[in-house]
């Protein structure tokens, strides 16, 4: 009996709670609807499907897979970065391909040219020849590869960071490719032209100075390059040494000091094809 | 007590009903819209406590109902498929309005709910008001439904879409809450 009297109590009391308006606003609610349906789709309470709410979805899912990909942009070009790291000193280590070092071929033409920097397999129109190097015919072809390799690292280095080593490797480029013009001469001259000696030993005394200079320049920290300046400079003293009267045995040993040690190979591998030569 | 009237249709009226706010009738989506809007707005109000409220889930919900009803298979009946979508839109849009009342609410008021003592209240009425605030959700609205609005049991589980037996449980555990929190006024109901 009490359970039924709190239970009609209950609903009596009830009937108090949010209790709504005796007129409902049919004709406003109506109007409202009418215009929210002519407005669009909009946001309806209940999880309803509006197209706003879809379109809002789309857009963080666009934004989160445009996110994504720039990530995974980003962390390709970084492991690309990072694994191309190790290849840059071995290519700073190698000759411009635009600067190819040729080394001339021996006199018997059995061997073909080398180029520094490009396989021995390449196209031979890809090596530049000068037209002294066709002329000259020393050493065999190990002591010619040797002396390549050497030259190539030499050359390698000529690219060098700053604008002073740039500088020193022209001027030493320079240097040689004059040097050779003169060792070229002077075995090209004719044997009792004391005249021709005179003028080779001027010439000759000055290169020598400039290859002392350059023995104390940074130009002689190369390895490949300090021994041959050295050489030069032995051959250069021997030729300034030469008296007009002096007989064909000196002669004899300066050109046997060029052959025995190679120094117009090494001069010619030293200097860059397409260099400027005695100048 | 019931308040309102249920206001019975025939599934036959409401098939062809139906089938011309499909067809896009403007008629009919105000016919339907006349004949189901006075409900649905009380229980909204009901639940909401609150006019404007009431207003926005009303309207969201027929506006919702006109966009869904080309899916309407009449699995149930067209009221109930209706309030379905008003107590959704009702309790999701609640939800939400609390959410952003106790966001907004300062941190000293939150401290101080629930610490009220009965005698500040002596008014059985707002004494019950809040009762019926502090139960449950499912609890609340099975009471509203039934021991305020006069919906049957069967009404409540088609429209909530849960068992009768349910219903009746949470009833039951509505009322039994209520008792204990109404106790100081067990005279009102003994005698």
């Amino acid at each position: 009996m009490t359970e039924d009297n709190f239970e009609k109590f209950l609903q009596q009391t009830a009937q108090k709670y949010n209790a709504p308006p005796a007129r409902v606003p049919r004709e406003e609610m109506w109007n409202a609807i009418q215009a929210k349906r002519a407005a669009g789709p909009h946001v309806v309470y209940g999880g309803g499907a509006t197209y706003l709410i879809r379109h809002r979805f789309g857009a963080k899912v666009w934004l989160g897979a445009v996110a994504a990909a720039m990530l995974l942009v980003a962390t390709g070009v970084g492991i690309g970065r990072w694994t191309a790291v190790p290849r840059q000193p071995v290519a700073a280590t190698n000759p411009p391909p635009t600067q190819p070092v040729v080394v001339p071929a021996p006199e018997n033409g059995a061997s073909e040219p080398a180029q520094a920097g490009v396989s021995p397999t390449s196209p031979e129109g890809q090596v530049p020849r000068g037209g002294a190097q066709s002329r000259v015919g020393e050493g065999n072809r190990a002591v010619a590869t040797n002396t390549v390799k050497g030259g190539a690292m030499s050359v390698a280095s000529a690219p060098s960071t700053n604008g002073a080593a740039s500088a020193y490797q022209l001027t030493a480029v320079q240097h040689l490719s004059e040097a050779e013009a003169l060792l070229t001469s002077f075995r090209a001259r004719s044997t009792a032209d004391q005249q021709m000696d005179a003028q080779l030993g001027a010439w000759a005394r000055q290169l020598l100075s400039n290859t002392r200079l350059l023995l104390d320049s940074p130009v002689a920290n190369d390895p490949q390059r300090r021994p041959l300046l050295e050489d030069l400079e032995l051959v250069l003293v021997q030729i300034v040494q030469l008296s007009p009267g002096s007989t064909s045995q000196d002669r004899d040993l300066i050109e046997k000091t060029l052959q025995q040690d190679h120094v117009m190979t090494r001069l010619r591998t030293a200097i860059p094809a397409g260099s400027q030569r005695g100048g | 007590m019931r308040m309102v009237a249920y206001e019975s249709r025939s599934s036959v009226n409401d098939i062809q009903l139906i089938t011309r706010v499909v067809a896009g009738d403007a008629a009919a989506e105000r016919e339907l819209y006349e004949t189901y809007v006075d409900r649905i707005y009380r229980l909204a109000f009901r639940l909401a406590g609150d006019d404007e409220l009431a207003r926005d889930f009303t309207q969201a919900t027929f506006i919702r109902a006109f966009e869904k009803i080309g899916s309407f298979r009449g699995e149930s009946s067209l009221s109930t498929w209706l309030h379905s979508i008003g107590i959704s839109v009702t309790l999701n849009g609640l939800r939400k309005t609390k959410r952003q009342r106790n966001r907004e609410a300062p941190m000293e008021e939150g401290i101080t709910v629930g610490s009220t003592k009965v005698d500040a209240e002596p008014d059985l009425k707002e004494r019950l008001a809040r009762a019926i605030d502090s139960l449950a959700e499912k609890y609340r609205t099975v009471f509203v439904m039934h021991d305020v609005e006069g919906y049957t049991h069967e009404e409540i589980s088609g429209t909530l879409n849960i068992p009768i037996g349910t219903s009746k449980s949470h009833l039951f555990q509505a009322r039994s809450k209520l008792r204990v929190l109404l106790a100081d006024f067990a005279p009102e109901w003994v005698s």
